[in-house]
């Protein structure tokens, strides 16, 4: 097997029990130079104490289970290397999101935050956008690109799954949530766009917009674009709360 | 008549799938699941939607499993699936060689099949190798294998059941040589207790031996891990599979906003945890390089392993191993009230829970039917709620 560097790494993880006290437990885990904060946990849960509970399911940002917050600050564990977040000293320290109830460790109940998604409708599948990065600086690569492709009319329809995985980090990230606790937030109303591109329905449109302007709606959002810089998808949630507002006020214009 | 109660070991999409099934069928039902829905191998499969190709040349019985599942995946949760296509791609003369005996095997396989011009091939996939020789197109999509789950369970809670997350299996109770129910312990509180069943259906993935051994019974049961690369751009529209027998790092599955190469095979003794040879991420690279030049060039996103939960048949080796599934009633090993469904993939879990569903309702004297054929599924959202 090739060689692999190991890191020791102290991880500060915040406890909670039901009738329990709330306290930090901090372990001393190995794992790989390239290991994620998730490689991390598993190994606290797997070689140091198996009543350590969190969530997670498929590692790669797609299911958006694990989100928590390191050293303070909302990231996905499982795409999130411990040598970036990790200052080589000090233990790194995991919390639960903040807005949720915490149900043990670092599980929250996300309940609240899936009746905001399903509040809006959008379906989780898209289509009609193009899946693929369309020039050498959407990749990030240089020296590629792709060539411009015109697809025979039938071979053009490509659907795919929302950039919103459901992680609720902005939630978590958002300090409005903290003073309205019947806030759409960021993803809900960032869902709430979204449903609204895809139709022109006047019923839809209308019911759309008017959970967006009414009083836990996009007007409550404070523009601290938190939420937009904790994203880990890029979804720019405060980018579509601005676009909402940007709606409705063309729209309350036009009436006159 | 009182209704039976049973008890599924596991949340997984075996056991959600189990569970939606027998809760149609009006049993009691209650998922015991020691972690988050699809925490184990479910959760970091590779969310590809078998459209049997893999399998039609070297495992029939797979990939006929694989196409009439992802047909009926269509109709029930058709919200929740990406439907692009696969490919499979001819890169070498040996590749090529293959490809007459890939539309045989799709053709007894009912797998619809259609060998496309390879301009076609590379006009929808951008980033393909330009020296792909041809391509075969078959009907592969992609799922999310957590909200696969979180969808089979939120329509069984409909339904009655109840999904116990948290919450380990510590043992079994029995009387005589019959399993009665389980000792439990809440992970969120440390309490322990027990529940009573009048059966208990082992769906605990590559684990399945260890929840069996409780019970006093085993399972033929090879855990088998696979590494995973997940990049960070997503490269193909469409999943990408070398035309030629199954081997590492021969598939590039596209998902959202990435595309995921996998992937290796290596027996392992403990699932819980699983540490990444750095050898099988680097073949990852320079096999996905191979479909798809561009991939040591994008950032990588992620590397996960996991085991799946092959059955074992003496004398093959991981990769010739059947991926098809087996239920094992244990009263044939002395053991009643306990049945374990185990192997399978994701893709057949539905497969798999009608199976174990009517072996279950045979031995518990209900005659009601199948249904999970044509039901649509509720939305995963409302498990949450």
């Amino acid at each position: 097997m090739t060689s692999m560097k190991m890191l020791e790494v102290p991880v500060q993880i915040f406890r909670y029990k039901e009738g329990e006290p709330p306290h930090y437990d901090t372990y001393t885990v190995q794992v790989s130079e390239t290991a994620h904060v998730i490689d991390a946990m598993d190994a606290v849960w797997a070689m140091h104490d198996r009543s350590f509970t969190f969530r997670r399911a498929c590692h790669h940002s797609s299911c958006g289970s694990c989100s928590l917050r390191i050293n303070g600050v909302e990231k996905l564990p499982c795409i999130t290397r411990v040598t970036d977040v990790w200052d080589g000293h000090a233990p790194l320290r995991l919390d639960p999101l903040r807005n949720f109830p915490i149900v043990s460790d670092l599980v929250v109940d996300v309940s609240a935050f899936f009746q905001r998604m399903s509040a809006s409708g959008m379906a989780i599948t898209r289509d009609a956008e193009p899946s693929l990065p369309l020039s050498v600086d959407d990749l990030a690569v240089t020296g590629v690109s792709p060539k411009p492709v015109e697809l025979p009319e039938n071979l053009s329809r490509f659907n795919r799954f929302e950039n919103c995985i459901e992680c609720a980090i902005c939630m978590s990230a958002c300090p409005t949530m903290a003073t309205d606790d019947k806030f759409l937030g960021p993803a809900g109303l960032a869902a709430i766009y979204r449903a609204r591109q895809k139709t022109d329905n006047p019923h839809e449109v209308a019911h759309l917009l008017g959970m967006a302007d009414g009083e836990h709606g996009v007007w409550r959002c404070h523009s601290a674009f938190e939420c937009t810089a904790a994203c880990p998808q890029a979804v720019d949630p405060a980018g579509k709360i601005m676009a909402l507002r940007r709606e409705l006020i063309g729209r309350r214009f036009k009436k006159r | 008549m009182l209704i039976p109660h049973v008890i599924i070991v596991g949340a997984g999409s075996t056991g959600a799938a189990t569970a939606h099934d027998l809760a149609l069928r009006g049993l009691r039902v209650t998922v015991i699941e020691r972690g988050e829905v699809a925490s184990g191998t479910t959760g970091r499969n590779h969310c590809l939607l078998h459209a049997g190709g893999r399998y039609c040349v070297t495992d029939r019985e797979s990939a006929i499993e694989c196409i009439d599942e992802n047909m009926i995946l269509r109709k029930i949760m058709p919200d929740l699936l990406e439907l692009n296509d696969g490919l499979f791609v001819a890169l070498t003369e040996a590749d090529l060689a293959f490809k007459e005996r890939f539309l045989e095997g799709c053709a007894a396989c009912h797998i619809p099949a259609h060998d496309i011009p390879v301009k076609h091939a590379l006009a929808m996939e951008p980033f393909l190798n330009p020296g792909t020789l041809a391509a075969v197109q078959v009907p592969d999509g992609v799922f999310e294998p957590f909200r696969f789950c979180l969808a089979f369970l939120a329509t069984a809670r409909l339904h009655g059941a109840v999904v116990r997350r948290y919450t380990e299996v510590t043992d079994f109770l029995s009387s005589g040589k019959s399993v009665t129910g389980a000792k439990l312990k809440d992970r969120r509180t440390g309490k322990s207790e027990t529940l009573g069943a009048d059966l208990v259906v082992n769906a605990a993935g590559p684990w399945a031996g260890e929840i069996a051994a409780m019970a006093g019974v085993s399972v033929p049961e090879v855990p088998t891990a696979g590494v995973m690369v997940a990049l960070d751009c997503r490269l193909n529209n469409m999943v990408l599979n070398r035309l030629n027998k199954p081997s590492d790092g021969d598939i590039v599955v596209p998902q959202r906003a990435t595309s995921v190469i996998g992937t290796t095979s290596w027996t392992v003794k403990d699932p819980d945890l699983i540490s990444i040879p750095p050898e099988h991420v680097e073949r990852m690279i320079s096999q996905g390089e191979q479909l798809l030049p561009l991939v040591r060039k994008v950032p990588m996103r992620a590397k996960m392993a996991v085991a799946r939960p092959l059955i074992a048949r003496r004398g093959e080796d991981a990769r010739q191993v059947s991926r098809t599934f087996e239920c094992f009633d244990h009263a044939a090993d002395g053991m009643n009230g306990f049945v374990t469904i185990a192997g399978g993939k994701t893709t057949t879990a539905r497969a798999m829970a009608e199976r174990v569903a009517d072996i279950v309702c045979n031995k518990l004297g209900i005659g009601t039917a199948c249904r999970t054929r044509e039901l649509p599924l509720a939305s995963y959202r409302l498990f949450y709620q």
